[in-house]
């Protein structure tokens, strides 16, 4: 497979095949559906001169392979394990794909955009912080609560964000985060309660719940299950139930451990 | 339209711009997502005056929403899933997920039973919603096709 394509017309499909892949998981990582993730791959594929196409990919890999003009397979697997949403970076993303169609890009061009790409800032610790309070402070308001709750609510949610970053460190695993946030929530929640911080605990809780309950995962598993890709959608659509399994996990295990009195 | 009522729609806003600040979601975006937001409780305020069911309510105004987000992604060159999850978070039945589990810990079995089927009610009301537009958008985009191969046939016979 070392040997470089004679022909001065044809490009060597090799290195572009490798950046379609590069492309597509980084889509698959930032929080795209499947099918615009292979969509998009199938696309760079044909800009390039591949004859055929087969792109499969489900939340947690991808299988492409490609037959170029001279006949020759080249195929790429790719094991995706990370998922960390980020949309800024999905919208670059997209359009590069779109510029590697419409105008003919050479191999360094892609890596530099893709290197510009993977350069690209999350807001700061203190920003996400801040969305953590207007996300569980806002939504306690929505669903009925004081101001006491929303301000409960708030401070919870800013020791929440410490939990999950410490949750990450030691065991990378998206539902075994969302059942310890879950439990802690719900101590620290009773223990204000207690504390005659606020009125009810309902809202607060409610309130910070919507920080944990896996929308993004269901919101693409029902665009995945329509479009065809059903088994990407119904992984996901798993992965959706298990976490709010695990939150109520967690709820749970505080209410077990306390004997159900607190609540 | 009652303050209560105004107050609840800016909060969903500020909630939806939360979620797109999680999700690395900058300028003219963000602000079309917190007015998607805001947009969705607006719409379910006044479908439900007509509306009894709360179920059918949630399928309509994800449907209309989620039509907004496919046109935003249109108009501002985004894939459309950058909008349509912090937009439609107002929707997200965690209130009735929070009951369901307060249900599953309390021992009224029937309570806890009516709590997880109105979530599960809520939750494939969205989902149909979602993907009730994802297929009005496909058949609008083959009505233009097909418009678009007509034209390019009356062109080149002239």
């Amino acid at each position: 497979m070392t040997e470089i394509t004679p022909s001065t017309e044809k490009r060597d499909l090799r290195p572009f095949l490798d950046c379609a892949m590069e492309i597509g998981e980084q889509m698959l990582v930032c929080g795209a559906e499947v099918h615009r993730v292979e969509d998009s791959v199938r696309r760079i594929c044909y800009a390039v001169g591949a004859e055929r196409v087969d792109m499969f990919g489900i939340t947690s890999s991808m299988v492409l392979t490609v037959r170029g003009a001279d006949g020759k397979l080249y195929t790429q697997t790719r094991r995706v394990t990370s998922l960390e949403t980020d949309f800024h970076k999905l919208d670059r993303l997209n359009r590069l794909s779109r510029r590697i169609c419409s105008e003919s890009m050479t191999v360094e061009q892609i890596r530099d955009e893709l290197d510009a790409i993977g350069r690209i800032r999350h807001y700061p610790f203190w920003a996400e912080c801040l969305a953590y309070v207007m996300i569980s402070s806002s939504f306690a308001l929505f669903f009925g609560g004081g101001w006491q709750q929303a301000i409960v609510a708030g401070v919870i949610s800013v020791i929440l964000r410490f939990v999950v970053e410490l949750a990450d460190r030691m065991i990378q695993n998206a539902i075994f985060s969302k059942f310890l946030c879950s439990f802690v929530l719900t101590a620290l929640t009773f223990g204000a309660v207690r504390l005659g911080l606020a009125p009810r605990a309902d809202e607060i809780i409610i309130g910070c719940i919507m920080l944990l309950i896996p929308g993004i995962g269901f919101t693409n598993a029902m665009r995945d299950i329509f479009t065809g890709d059903s088994i990407a959608g119904v992984l996901r659509c798993l992965e959706a139930v298990l976490g709010a399994l695990a939150i109520a996990g967690g709820y749970y295990l505080f209410a077990f451990l306390t004997g159900g009195g607190a609540i | 339209m009652t303050f209560p009522e105004f107050f609840q729609i800016l909060v969903a806003a500020v909630g939806s711009i939360g979620f797109a600040i999680l999700f690395n979601i900058r300028g003219r975006r963000l602000l079309s997502v917190a007015v998607g937001g805001g947009l969705c409780w607006l719409l379910f305020l006044l479908l439900n005056r007509w509306i009894e069911n709360e179920a059918g309510c949630f399928f309509l105004v994800a449907m209309l929403v989620s039509l907004y987000d496919e046109l935003m992604a249109r108009v501002l060159k985004s894939p459309t899933t950058v909008f349509l999850l912090p937009s439609l978070v107002p929707l997200i039945p965690g209130a009735s997920l929070y009951y369901t589990m307060v249900g599953a810990v309390s021992k009224h079995q029937a309570d806890f039973l009516a709590r997880a089927v109105q979530t599960v009610e809520l939750a494939g009301a969205l989902a149909i919603g979602i993907i009730a537009s994802t297929l009005i958008v496909r058949i609008i985009n083959w009505i233009l096709a097909l418009i678009r191969l007509q034209k390019n046939k009356n062109s080149a016979k002239k």
